[in-house]
């Protein structure tokens, strides 16, 4: 009840904030952009100043631009309006936002230390502390917990949507829909994966597509009628392991090699379970946490908990303060505006693992909803990407061999790498080069299994048109009944969306599809090229000798 | 109310009931401001009896609501003057009250009592209450809240009738323009729900108030410099003059050679977006058969300038449609 008095305030034409002291001016012209902190492929993140509050009121805006944003205006404003009456002290929420030409620009609180990634990137690549993780995902829970109590679902939960203040407090940024939006997590991805500079790779959907399908639960793909709140717990388990492993599982493949992994995930996972032994660098971690970890990866939904229960696992007693966050994580990492600094450069190592550049202009933006094909059960929990990396090893898939391919390296050797193609397909042609054999082999099992993907895409969306039909022919009734009363039901709405969200996939598996055949003929070239080369090569030193 | 917390269980009845009477004593008691514990005691009371509400009319995680006990709710809230209270009040609830009073009222629209939409038939003998909720837009505490309460409203054909009839009608284009995005976006939102909804309506108000809606429309969002204003206001236009009921109103408003003008310039925009709304109002003043002089002239005098725009006047995703419409519009103008 203490809002109570508060509320009772005359309105004013500055916006309010929820404690109801401060205001934030409508116009661009009170704030002072100071730097860029991070950038996708339709926003730009700055901290700036609100000039009218003084010099110490900072702030984060993000600036979308909605001319590039594919997202339709409704869209904008369902997630501005979202975000204008959520009020915990573990999510963020918009201070206001206003236009500015075709710009909308979003203040929100500025996060000193930025997002989790950013910091797992810059400081802790091998992960956090598990006391420090128990932290973070305590906070992250409560805001769940909120979250889902007002029947939202965040859909997004990773370390880059997790953003730490210099305080040490933690907030849950991004929700529900506004991975179309806002995709990127403001004041804080600056970390590579969310921030591809526009110049290089503006048209390119790889970002996202790469920043989001490790975290996505099973039934967000396979079920036909949409996801209950519990896909989110199935993420907020995978971005468990992410805090503690520095990367969520597998994301050292390429997102289409992960993908790969994921389908025939029930094989190699199994054979990576074989070699767990021999595994040398094995991060120790409390039985709690397995526990706690594996709880949410039950694959059926109904049977992982819920976020309040969760809260009350034995993992989350005798959790250290906020504080403890900034002795132990924040005094370890750079400062978010030294991050940025590289930020740009950082971004170019996403390129060369972009498979391939992504042709579509402004696709970029819709989120990709991934296949996800994840074998997890309590046995073979997958604590160690790297295993998945040596079974993809024994299995001869040629193009990881090498150690530099792993996103953390690349993420942080990669400063003072201007053309990571170059250097990408250098890799790959070495890869190549060692197992000749494989590559065509590689490419006989990847255009076929990515054409099933394409087919099983097009069987769901048939099934959902399908619905669909069905559905219309009863709203049509319904406008004629009563006014139109049943005309936007929920329901129909979100079948919309997943039919969208699927054409959208197969349109893209197909790019994909093609792609991959057009890169594989050109390594295959490339490959004989270098064949031919060495041997001339070869035999000039070896006559040179003689 | 001591048998508030006691574990019998309360009918939602009770809850209705319980609910009026806590805000019958905010009510009584609004003069009187301060923290007093006794009422903030009351508030949370309120808040609990709320959510109970929205509890039983949308089900909770465990089960689905039930028809009958929505039934006895919904006719014991439009018994008594509980929603003209709700509304009145809203203001001073706290933030997650306010939205758990939201979500019940707008599930209250739906409800049927013995095949009857009870809701429609209490606010038509309370139109007043949409004034209130009209006017949130401009009180931002609360602008968001009553914003979706009205949309649930003009859901009833009769309510959208009396908005759209009512003098509310000139606010939305200043509300629509107002700084806060969310706010104007929200008035944006009911304002193209009233326009677009329930047809017949729609057509007969366009009919009767053409001169001074278009003027408004042309001069204030279509003319606006605001990227946001314009964009949804060419987009709007477009939905309305497309539909078929609005066919005598299309025809009226693609025979003018100022709104002729308006269009052209908006084909100029800066702005992707904007030019593609504005080809396909463009569109229908080129494909109608009984162009006027002055229309026949402009497109005459700008022929070949607008012919060597729609040939470079590309979209990026492919859309025969858009490319069909491209061809019959050029073949139009060429043809003059």
């Amino acid at each position: 009840m203490l809002q109570l008095l508060a509320l009772l305030r005359p309105p004013s034409a500055m916006a309010g904030d929820p404690g109801g002291e401060v205001k934030y001016p409508l116009d661009a012209e009170s704030y002072r952009l100071l730097c860029k902190i991070g950038s996708g492929v339709s926003a730009v993140v700055y901290k700036a100043v609100c000039l009218p509050l003084g010099s110490s009121a900072v702030v984060a805006i993000k600036a979308i631009d909605l001319e590039r944003s594919r997202a339709n205006l409704d869209d904008v404003w369902r997630e501005a309006k979202a975000m204008a009456l959520l009020s915990h002290r573990n999510v963020l929420r918009a201070h206001c936002s206003f236009t500015v030409g075709s710009h909308l620009w979003v203040v929100m609180p500025f996060m000193g230390a930025g997002s989790l990634h950013s910091i797992l990137s810059h400081g802790f690549p091998d992960g956090l502390p598990e006391p420090c993780v128990a932290v973070v995902l305590k906070d992250t829970l409560r805001a769940l917990c909120y979250l889902h109590e007002q029947g939202r679902i965040h859909r997004d939960i990773k370390a880059g949507n997790i953003l730490v203040d210099s305080d040490g407090s933690v907030k849950l940024a991004d929700f529900g829909v506004s991975a179309s939006i806002y995709e990127i997590g403001p004041a804080a991805s600056s970390g590579p994966i969310h921030a591809p500079p526009p110049a290089a790779l503006g048209s390119s959907c790889f970002n996202d597509l790469a920043g989001t399908p490790y975290w996505m639960a099973p039934e967000v793909i396979h079920s036909h009628v949409g996801y209950g709140i519990k896909a989110d717990i199935w993420s907020f388990g995978i971005t468990a392991l992410e805090l503690a492993h520095g990367r969520p599982p597998l994301s050292h493949l390429p997102p289409s090699k992960s993908m790969l992994m994921r389908i025939t995930s029930r094989v190699r996972l199994e054979d990576a379970e074989a070699t767990t032994s021999t595994s040398a660098k094995r991060k120790k971690f409390s039985k709690a946490f397995k526990d706690m970890v594996s709880s949410c990866l039950c694959q059926e939904p109904a049977k992982r908990p819920s976020a309040e229960k969760l809260l009350r696992h034995p993992f989350f007693r005798g959790c250290r303060s906020n504080d403890y966050l900034v002795r132990n994580v924040l005094a370890a990492v750079p400062s978010i505006e030294e991050r940025c600094k590289d930020a740009n450069l950082c971004g170019c190592a996403r390129g060369a693992r972009c498979v391939s550049p992504c042709r579509h202009a402004a696709g970029s933006v819709v989120k990709n909803r991934r296949i996800s094909g994840w074998n997890f059960n309590e046995e073979n929990l997958e604590f160690d990407p790297a295993e998945a990396g040596a079974a993809e090893k024994r299995c001869g898939l040629p193009f990881h061999e090498e150690e530099d391919d792993d996103p953390a390296d690349l993420e942080s050797n990669s400063a003072g790498d201007g053309n990571e193609d170059s250097r990408a397909t250098a890799t790959m042609t070495r890869g190549s080069h060692d197992e000749k054999a494989a590559a065509t082999g590689f490419k006989e099992v990847v255009v076929p299994q990515l054409m099933t993907i394409l087919a099983s895409l097009e069987m769901q969306r048939g099934m959902v048109m399908h619905v669909l039909e069905n559905g219309s022919c009863h709203v049509a009734d319904g406008i004629n009944g009563c006014g139109g009363m049943a005309a936007s039901n929920p329901g129909e709405e979100m079948l919309l969306g997943y039919v969208r969200q699927l054409e959208h996939r197969v349109e893209e598996l197909g790019t994909e599809v093609e792609e991959e055949v057009a890169r594989n003929a050109r390594l295959e070239k490339q490959l004989q090229e270098r064949v031919s080369a060495h041997k001339t090569d070869s035999s000039s030193q070896t006559s040179g000798s003689n | 109310m001591k048998g508030l917390f006691k574990s019998k269980p309360r009918t939602p009845v009770d809850v209705v009931r319980q609910t009026r009477e806590n805000l019958v004593h905010l009510d009584l008691n609004s003069g009187s401001r301060g923290g007093d514990a006794k009422r903030e005691e009351k508030m949370a009371e309120l808040g609990k009896n709320i959510r109970e509400l929205k509890s039983i009319l949308y089900g909770n995680g465990e089960s689905e609501p039930v028809t009958e006990a929505c039934v006895q709710l919904t006719q014991e809230f439009f018994r008594e003057n509980t929603l003209r209270l709700l509304i009145i009040h809203l203001p001073k609830l706290n933030l997650e009250t306010r939205k758990d009073a939201t979500q019940v009222v707008a599930n209250l629209q739906r409800q049927q009592v013995s095949s009857k939409i009870v809701a429609s038939e209490y606010l038509e003998s309370n139109k007043d209450l949409l004034d209130i909720l009209i006017s949130g837009y401009e009180n931002m505490d609360i602008a968001l809240h009553y914003g979706a309460m009205l949309r649930e409203c003009i859901r009833h054909q009769s309510i959208a009738r009396y908005v759209l009839e009512s003098e509310h009608m000139k606010k939305f284009f200043d509300y629509i323009q107002l700084p806060n995005f969310d706010i104007a976006s929200d008035a944006s939102a009911t304002f193209k729900e009233l326009l677009t909804r329930h047809k017949a309506t729609v057509a007969e108000f366009l009919t009767n108030n053409y001169d001074w809606f278009f003027e408004e429309f042309n001069t204030r969002l279509l003319s606006s410099t605001n990227y946001i204003t314009k964009r949804q206001a060419i987009k709007l236009l477009g939905d309305m003059l497309l539909d078929r009921s609005n066919a005598a109103v299309m025809v009226r408003y693609v025979s003018s050679k100022d709104n002729l003008m308006i269009l052209m310039n908006l084909l100029r925009d800066s702005s992707k977006n904007i030019q593609i709304e504005a080809f396909h109002v463009f569109k229908l003043f080129a494909a109608n058969k009984n162009k006027p002089a002055e229309v026949v002239n402009i497109l005459v005098t700008n022929r070949s300038k607008l012919l060597r725009f729609f040939a470079g006047f590309k979209i990026d995703k492919e859309d025969e449609q858009f490319e069909a419409d491209k061809e019959q519009v050029i073949k139009e103008i060429s043809a003059l």
